[in-house]
């Protein structure tokens, strides 16, 4: 393209997006760490130095070094590895219940939107009244019937993720019924469904991918928090939130393991909300016109 | 202004009511008989295990003991303990009834003042280095989980420098780091809205028409555009609010304080139901309480909000 041609042509789409979010250097660093940690996390199987579940009472809590990156546990386990599967355990995790919520939150703000009269309403209040519970107190309900373990993680944390979806994918759709493709589809005998799903989602997509990113770094924080606290993920898988629980009593003498899976996890989520506040900026439109 | 207060009390009954339904039905609904749990070596005992049926309520028909778990809540009876045999719930809790309020109310009294210096800071030098290193440390404060923030100062403060205790609760100094902990989040919350918010106002025209009349600036700042900053900063005190509740029941479990949220995580693992969803019910009163009486403060402070209720 010649230079006269460049500076006429507005860069659109995909190659404008790129050139703005590599000028938004706190975006990149996100990107960069999520980028990182999601890379671990898919390559722990093969990276990972040893067998994360293996025990060896003859290496308690061995101190960082040359026979184990990271040191050990109180069982011998090797921390590094734990702290790779660990990746695994909380990416998984984050990624069912955000599934989940963008399943459940977009069917039932559209429903509600579409229908109107008592069904609207039942979606709006039962997520209002779903929005009047910390988020922690959902999560010590669930734990109450189901016993702690991941579907409980996943459970609670859908339960509290859907009802701020279904909200904004509602007044999204709200706002589109009034467009003319819509009018148009109805003319033609579309079915609702099919319009809901064919003409209105791929208009509300990019809103809920900005809600969704930056929904992950809460996710995974939460997931944590409750792996903290023994309502989560449970032995002999690892998660970073368990292995700072672990870590504590031994904090004076081996502080490695709180520590090293304290750092993972505090750099992570810090990561997914940089990339996720990024995300918002250079993709809410609200955002860009000021 | 009755009204409005009237209708924001009506519109705390359904979470209420959603709060009574889904404690009685998770109690009643767990794994497990907790009589059976109870009597564990006794279980041939059919004398005492009547006896225990009876006094728990648990041999009366579901809707009975619904009524009568409705009657007893509404006088502050939240039934007996499963794992301390006959010993009501009310008395488990009572001496942490006060720990994880007193201690979220102290963190959000430190975080207000700190976040809405930091963001107004912020705001006033934006897009210096001041502000860029403000926004990540804001960041890092709403990223780093408290309990990962609190390995590390206890490491630091309370290990490596004996600045203060451990763990424990019996002086005034096992209060501080569990209160910083929690204001930490905060407070960065805090200033990342007043410095949005800040820059809103700084742009509107009765801060320029201010600042044209030859107004300091410093006046410019403190009477006519801070005082705009904090009502929609009240308004997310509530949300805070929330989030510090959560904050108390982690923070506790670290630093070994006899509070509510230790107790219900405990009882978690006791397979103490009633104690548990007792103290669900109280988490849900107080937040609720709470963005009750915002909601209350916001309509005092912005009229409008009154007149918007009323439609």
């Amino acid at each position: 393209m010649s230079a006269a041609a460049e500076v006429l042509v507005e860069p659109t789409g995909f190659a404008d997006f790129r050139r703005r979010f590599v000028g938004t250097p706190s975006a990149v660093l996100g990107f960069a760490i999520v980028a990182f940690a999601v890379g671990v996390a898919l390559l722990s199987p093969w990276i990972a130095p040893a067998d994360f579940s293996r025990t060896n009472m003859a290496f308690i809590w061995e101190p960082p070094g040359n026979d184990f990156a990271l040191g050990t546990d109180a069982l011998g386990r090797d921390v590094l590895s734990r702290l790779m599967v660990g990746a695994a355990v909380s990416l998984t995790v984050a990624l069912s219940v955000l599934a989940i919520a963008l399943v459940v939150g977009t069917a039932a703000g559209m429903t509600a939107a579409w229908r109107g009269g008592w069904f609207d309403a039942f979606v709006m209040r039962t997520a209002d009244i779903t929005f009047a519970f910390p988020d922690l107190i959902v999560a010590i309900l669930v734990a109450a019937m189901l016993g702690p373990g991941i579907p409980t993680v996943i459970l609670s944390l859908a339960l509290v993720s859907w009802p701020g979806i279904a909200r904004l994918t509602r007044s999204l759709v709200l706002s589109l019924r009034n467009e003319l493709f819509v009018d148009a589809a109805i003319v033609c005998g579309t079915k609702p469904a099919t319009i809901l799903l064919r003409h209105c989602l791929p208009n509300i997509v990019p809103a809920l991918i900005v809600r969704a990113s930056v929904g992950v770094g809460f996710v995974v924080m939460a997931e944590a928090t409750l792996s903290f606290l023994g309502l989560g993920v449970q032995e002999p898988l690892p998660s970073w939130g368990g292995m700072i629980r672990d870590g504590l009593p031994a904090l004076r003498s081996d502080p490695h393991l709180t520590l090293a899976a304290g750092t993972a996890l505090g750099v992570t989520i810090i990561g997914f909300n940089l990339l996720g506040d990024g995300l918002r900026d250079l993709l809410d439109p609200r955002i860009r016109e000021r | 202004m009755t009204a409005y207060v009237l209708r924001r009390l009506l519109g705390l009954l359904p979470v209420l009511v959603a709060a009574v339904v889904l404690t009685f039905v998770a109690n009643r609904f767990v794994p497990g008989d907790p009589i059976t749990i109870m009597l564990g070596d006794q279980g041939g005992n059919a004398v005492l295990e009547r006896k225990l049926r009876s006094e728990y309520g648990l041999d009366r028909p579901v809707t009975v003991q619904f009524v009568d778990y409705v009657a007893k809540l509404a006088h502050g009876d939240f039934g007996l303990s499963f794992r301390y045999p006959g010993v009501p719930v009310t008395q488990v809790i009572r001496n942490a009834l006060w720990i994880s309020p007193s201690i979220a109310a102290a963190a959000l009294a430190l975080a207000i003042p700190i976040g809405i210096a930091l963001g107004v800071v912020a705001a006033l030098r934006r897009n210096t280095l001041a502000d860029t290193g403000i926004v990540l440390v804001l960041v890092a404060g709403l990223s780093i989980p408290n309990f990962a923030l609190a390995a590390f100062l206890v490491w630091g403060f309370a290990l490596k420098l004996g600045w203060v205790p451990v763990a424990g609760w019996t002086s005034w100094r096992h209060a501080i780091l569990p209160v910083v902990l929690l204001a930490i989040p905060a407070a960065a919350y805090l200033a990342r809205l007043a410095r949005t918010f800040m820059l809103e106002v700084l742009q509107q025209d009765y801060v320029r028409t201010a600042r044209a009349k030859g107004l300091s600036e410093r006046l410019v700042v403190w009477r006519h555009a801070l005082r705009n900053v904090l009502v929609p900063i009240l308004t997310v005190c509530g949300v805070i609010f929330g989030g510090l509740i959560t904050g108390t029941v982690v923070i506790e479990t670290v630093f070994n304080i006899p509070g509510l949220g230790r107790i219900a995580i405990e009882s978690i693992f006791a397979r103490d139901y009633p104690v548990t969803m007792a103290i669900v019910m109280l988490f849900t009163f107080f937040y609720a309480t709470i963005n009750f009486a915002v909601d209350v403060l916001y309509g005092l402070v912005d009229p409008r909000i009154r007149l918007e209720a009323r439609r």
